[in-house]
């Protein structure tokens, strides 16, 4: 009990810090960052219900993320949707895509992990060639800043603000999943599938619930990022991004919601912070990542949760 | 004779060119507990999967309130009031016990996605209800005292009867037990007895797989016998203590008799 309330109390203060940061005026250049951590943050999140929650290792949830995006991004350019449609329609088409993935929720660990994969090369591969509707290599351009209820979000701490809007939505939407009926019985697949379906659980239409669900949160992850970019090109959308997005949750500690936040916010400013090694970026990077699965499989959350405890047991 | 509420005929079941269960008959009447013993290997577990739907026939066809459910998957039978538990134990380790148990509760109950999103009402009454009566399964049991702690950390005897209660907390009618007394100790196994007991007093019909014979011949009112995946005898306790062809089959292969005093475990 003590625990929970505790971390109620730090969910709290972190949503009223970054709620308030642009108060302090920071750096645009930090804003955008701050931006494009929350959403790979929400992407991030949607794949810790798939594996983290369910068990089932996607690499495919930049295939999502990526229709997600163009498909925002043309509604905007080429049919003057506003952006409110724009993204909610971009988080249905994902998870409609998401829905050939229902044949493959028979599959387990690697090679589920390879088909999702190779969906996401597939996606990649469309978004690339089909130049009459993407673009092709050349990228779409000239899409519009996000607005709301025809208020155009023009400065960068309001378009962050949307952006952390949408990762708390998410965050909090999952977190009353994970603790209903719904979550027990998904977490009941991943740790025995015999079991749960001996209490009757329907294990494929829960896993594609599942993928459905990621997929669904990765579309809109795109749009925002479509509408904070604005400009896309293929090349955001290979299979490293689901790399990367699998990074986020494994680092951030499986299971957890808030460690996927914070493994989203170690693989994009990492980067950003090692600039000062230069060419060794990417190679402090990876020692890095290596150092973080040191601490065990809670990933960053397990050990911030090992270095709380002291404090959150009543004393004797 | 009257509907039993389940009926297996000629029940068989192949891996490859091995027939673990070989054309068997199966009638379980309503309220009774219904042994199933035999050497190891006889194909018990086997026939208690067909009849959970863990495993397709082969032939034959399962009856289950006088419908046919041999196409039926576990899920749908565990709902249709067919519960089960395993001989290797298969709990939710990382859950608590009382969450465990809630599980048992999940073809009953109907939330989902949209309601847990949006707390509704009837979600939230719901969820109250799970607990409650995952609660009150898990006194039935005597695990009253330990619902928050992970089902993983619990003592072995202790995971046996949550298992128990995780089956049993849906009021199947039907309830599948898979040798529930395999490493308990003696009085943990008397217990056991008298929770079986207790389950059946509840309207629980019960087919009990188990080698432990002191409870075998304590609670069932029907022991059938299975031998090479095939039916070897069929009757009450004290007829199948005399069977000369129950006592070839375990003498034969130079174990203790099944009905011996002391004798804990056959085979």
């Amino acid at each position: 009990m003590e625990s929970t309330r505790l971390k109620r109390i730090v969910t709290g203060l972190v949503l009223v810090a970054l709620a308030a940061l642009p108060v302090f005026e920071p750096h645009q250049f930090v804003l955008h960052m701050l931006s494009l951590v929350a959403i790979s943050a929400t992407a991030a999140l949607g794949l810790q219900l798939l594996l983290g929650f369910s068990g089932q290792l996607s690499i495919g949830q930049a295939a999502f993320y990526g229709i997600g995006a163009y498909a925002s991004g043309l509604l905007s350019v080429k049919l003057g949707l506003p952006f409110i449609a724009a993204f909610v329609v971009a988080g249905v088409i994902a998870a409609a895509v998401s829905l050939v993935m229902v044949p493959i929720t028979r599959l387990t660990g690697a090679s589920l992990a390879v088909a999702t994969l190779g969906f996401s090369i597939l996606v990649y591969l469309v978004i690339k060639n089909e130049e009459w509707l993407t673009g092709g290599s050349f990228g779409l351009m000239g899409i519009p800043r996000a607005s709301l209820f025809g208020y155009v979000l023009r400065s960068p701490a309001s378009a962050y603000l949307l952006c952390v809007a949408v990762a708390a939505t998410v965050y909090f939407s999952l977190l009353r999943l994970q603790r209903s009926r719904f979550g027990r019985a998904i977490n009941a697949i991943r740790q025995n599938e015999d079991a749960a379906r001996a209490c009757g659980v329907k294990v494929t239409l829960l896993k594609s619930q599942c993928f459905v669900i990621a997929a669904f949160v990765a579309g809109l992850a795109g749009s925002l990022y479509a509408h904070q970019v604005r400009y896309l090109a293929p090349t955001d959308f290979t299979f490293w991004k689901s790399v990367e997005i699998l990074i986020m949750v494994v680092i951030g500690g499986m299971g957890s919601l808030f460690g996927a936040v914070l493994g989203a916010a170690v693989v994009v400013l990492l980067p950003e912070v090692l600039r000062e090694v230069g060419d060794y970026r990417m190679l402090a990077f990876g020692a890095i990542l290596m150092l973080v699965m040191l601490f065990g499989e809670g990933g960053i959350a397990g050990f911030l949760e090992q270095c709380l405890k002291p404090f959150s047991k009543p004393r004797a | 004779m009257p509907e039993a509420l389940l009926e297996a005929a000629g029940l068989s079941r192949r891996f490859g060119g091995l027939a673990a269960v070989d054309a068997v008959d199966l009638r379980v009447e309503r309220g009774a507990i219904h042994g199933l013993i035999g050497p190891n290997g006889a194909g018990k577990t086997t026939l208690l999967n067909l009849v959970a739907g863990a495993l397709g026939v082969t032939r034959g066809t399962v009856r289950f309130r006088g419908a046919d459910i041999t196409r039926w998957d576990a899920a749908r039978r565990a709902q249709a009031g067919i519960r089960r538990t395993f001989q290797n134990l298969k709990l939710f380790a990382e859950m608590s016990a009382v969450e465990n148990v809630s599980l048992g509760l999940h073809a009953g109950t109907r939330a989902g996605i949209f309601a847990a999103l949006a707390r509704t009402p009837g979600e939230r009454r719901e969820e109250q209800q799970i607990f409650a009566a995952a609660q009150r399964a898990l006194e039935f049991v005597g695990l009253g005292s330990h619902a928050g702690v992970a089902a993983g950390k619990l003592p072995y005897g202790h995971r046996r009867l949550l298992e128990i209660a995780r089956a049993f907390v849906a009021e199947p009618a039907l309830l599948l037990l898979d040798e529930p007394a395999a490493g308990l100790n003696q009085t943990e196994a008397a217990n056991l007895s008298r929770l079986i007991g207790r389950m059946r007093e509840a309207g629980c019909t019960v087919v009990l797989v188990e080698h432990h014979m002191d409870v075998v011949m304590s609670v069932c009112d029907v022991i059938t016998v299975l031998n090479y995946g095939r039916k070897l005898a069929e009757g009450r306790p004290a007829e199948i203590q005399r069977d000369a062809q129950v006592i070839e089959a375990y003498l034969g292969r130079g174990d203790a008799p099944p009905a011996g005093k002391n004798a804990r475990a056959v085979a």
